[in-house]
């Protein structure tokens, strides 16, 4: 294991390097996000399918329980159960506009990690970086537990548990635990835990910041510790299911799943599912004694317990939903934490945005109209208050908007179409919309995936490495 | 011509304001007002007081301006300001946004009673390289120590001992009576 040791050593020298101005230092917490033998033990797998191009490339990485599709390389990196999803990388002659410019790609786009520690992290979509179109580039970079890294070409960074970055370029940034962050491009940048950032140059600039004393019980994390939290306990109170989805070869598919739907063979389906067409369940979800309605999807970690969405719902990478009921075209956003309880549902009106990062954790029931905008943490009444509004009131704000922790300067209507936008992209992406003709997306795409496995050295000084391995069509 | 000598003009660490670590902002503020009924025989009244450690180490200076940021609002503090601004919001913005918070905080008289009781670490400012001058430099070595590095005093060393503290007032007073005697001759 001596390799795997020098490996991660090296990978927080390099991050250490970009981020000395920071005064950030990586190197108590990649030694201890994992315990070393851990890495040894899973198997890596990847995808085949005839709908994206298909080209891996391992050199020197450990790769532990790490899931691979479309084309992708890793190189002097460690993926710790890391789902690096290229389904929705850009190919070669894709146009695309920027400013005056309409740029062609060169080439097909190929994610490429390079000297680069993920833990559990999702890395997803395609480079939004206009100098980098063909490569969606993750280099001297650790992510922690539950990170995602989505669009967003990244360098010299380190992400907390639960932080994501999303269609934002960055360089040198220290990143928060449970921060979220959608600013274009950003250098030299430290979030502190709990900032949630969403920001159009010249058309908006929203901004809100957890408490950190109100945050601290859901996520917890120091230097030389695990993560811990809520958060955490939630997710390991569900991991032996995992276990068994990932041990059993084949799996038996579940019955009365519409042919249009697509349940990924790596999600956990726990009884008394109802799962209608042009849904989307992707890997590592899980699902439990819930509804999801036409076009509803569930991407990489969501979990939906005990719920019911109308349909053409998005809950995206990392959301839990928890004993609620959602009208149609919910959004609920990355890593968003929504908890009824058996007694006191949760209830949220159609059309409604729940922002990324979003916390909702009840003791009495309560419902939230149809067509709002909610961001925050949400435990009662008071705070509902404080942390919604109607979207069209939003889309009235033009100028500056301050209420409790929630700084927003710029065109309501501006933020607003943005995410209604993005969500209609994302269930055109999906396949939600697919009529049986047109549309087609991943509910239907990604149905039949060829899984294969690859294995580390079992033991010796390269124990836990894998051998370069190239896979080509 | 009268040559001016750092030790002649500046105010000796004994005459001046100073409090230990752990004071209270009202503390130090009762102590500026003792140093000033002591020596009054200065034109100029003091503006600062002085931070010592355990051992009579001077570990930091509270100014009048150090005193007034302890009443306003944390959310518009320096460093949260700071932070503001890496997000990329404009200063019409911040300005509102410091408004908005001062509307929102206590009355003038409850902030008043809320920062007599706050510790003169949060508030005061450690001493900078540049901010040190020994008791046998020359005064125009001083002078170019306070316009460079845009300082209200400096502190006068002898060895390792802080032995006094150098004041832009009595530094201007020096220049101006030097400037009227060039005048003359």
């Amino acid at each position: 294991m001596k390799a795997l040791k020098s490996l991660l050593d090296r990978i927080a020298q390099r991050v250490n390097i970009n981020l000395r101005e920071l005064e950030f230092d990586v190197t108590p917490i990649a030694r201890h996000l994992v315990p070393l033998p851990q890495m040894t033990k899973f198997y890596a797998f990847y995808g085949i399918t005839p709908n994206h191009p298909l080209s891996l490339e391992f050199r020197h990485s450990s790769l532990a329980g790490s899931y691979f599709l479309g084309k992708c390389r890793a190189s002097n990196s460690i993926l710790y159960k890391s789902d690096v999803r290229g389904d929705e990388l850009q190919k070669k002659g894709a146009k695309f506009t920027f400013g005056e410019h309409v740029i062609t790609l060169a080439d097909d786009e190929i994610i490429d990690i390079q000297d680069s520690f993920l833990v559990k992290t999702l890395v997803h979509s395609y480079s939004h970086d206009p100098e980098s179109r063909e490569r969606f580039f993750i280099t001297n970079t650790i992510a922690c537990h539950y990170a995602n890294i989505h669009g967003s070409p990244t360098d010299g960074s380190f992400l907390g548990p639960f932080a994501t970055v999303d269609l934002t370029t960055m360089y040198d940034c220290a990143i928060g635990a449970y921060c979220y962050i959608q600013a274009g491009e950003i250098g030299h940048f430290h979030a502190d835990p709990g900032t949630v950032w969403a920001r159009s140059r010249g058309d908006f600039n929203f901004v809100y910041r957890h408490s950190p004393e109100r945050l601290k019980p859901y996520i917890g994390f120091v230097p030389g510790k695990p993560p811990r939290g809520i958060f955490m306990d939630f997710l390991e109170a569900r991991k032996k299911d995992f276990e068994r989805v990932f041990e059993v070869v084949n799996l038996q598919r579940p019955k009365g799943i519409p042919t249009n739907a697509s349940l990924d063979r790596y999600a956990v389906i726990k009884p008394k599912m109802h799962i209608a067409e042009n849904v989307l369940v992707a890997q590592r979800a899980f699902l439990e004694n819930s509804w999801l309605g036409k076009g509803a999807n569930a991407q990489e970690n969501c979990y939906i317990l005990n719920s019911r969405l109308e349909g053409d719902n998005v809950t995206a990478h990392g959301a839990k939903i928890i004993d609620a009921d959602l009208g149609p075209r919910v959004f609920v956003g990355f890593n968003s934490f929504l908890k009824g309880c058996p007694r006191c549902r949760l209830t949220i009106g159609g059309g409604t945005i729940v922002m990324p990062h979003t916390i909702i954790d009840i003791e009495r029931s309560l419902t939230i109209p149809e067509n709002h905008l909610v961001w925050g943490m949400i435990a009662n009444e008071a705070d509902l208050a404080e942390h919604s509004m109607p979207l069209a009131e939003f889309s009235r704000i033009d100028g500056r908007f301050y209420r409790g922790n929630l700084l927003f300067e710029g065109s309501g209507a501006a933020f607003v179409s943005a995410f209604q936008k993005r969500i209609e992209h994302i269930l055109l992406d999906n396949g939600a919309l697919f009529d049986g003709k047109r549309f087609k997306g991943h509910a239907q795409r990604n149905q039949n995936i060829s899984v294969n496995t690859i294995q580390p050295y079992p033991e010796g000084r390269l124990q836990g490495l894998y051998p370069t391995i190239l896979i080509r069509p | 011509m009268t040559n001016f000598t750092i030790m002649e003009i500046m105010v000796p660490l004994s005459e001046y304001a100073t409090v230990r670590q752990g004071a209270t902002l009202l503390d130090a503020v009762l102590a500026l007002e003792k140093a000033q009924e002591e020596f009054e025989h200065y034109q100029y009244r003091h503006r600062a007081i002085l931070v010592l450690d355990g051992d009579r180490r001077v570990v930091g200076k509270l100014s009048q301006l150090d005193v007034l940021r302890a009443l306003e609002p944390s959310a518009t503090n320096d460093a949260a300001l700071k932070q503001l601004m890496r997000f990329g919001f404009s200063t019409e913005f911040i300005r509102g946004f410091r408004k908005q918070q001062r509307l929102q905080a206590d009355p003038l008289e409850n902030l008043c009673a809320k920062a007599g009781g706050l510790m003169v670490e949060d508030f005061m400012q450690t001493p900078s390289e540049g901010e040190y001058v020994e008791v046998d430099a020359s005064l125009d070595i001083a002078i170019h120590q306070l316009v460079a590095g845009d300082h209200l005093s400096l502190l006068v060393t002898q060895g390792d001992a802080i032995v006094g503290i150098l004041r832009l007032t009595d530094v201007f007073a020096a220049v101006f009576h030097l400037m009227k005697e060039y005048q003359l001759t």
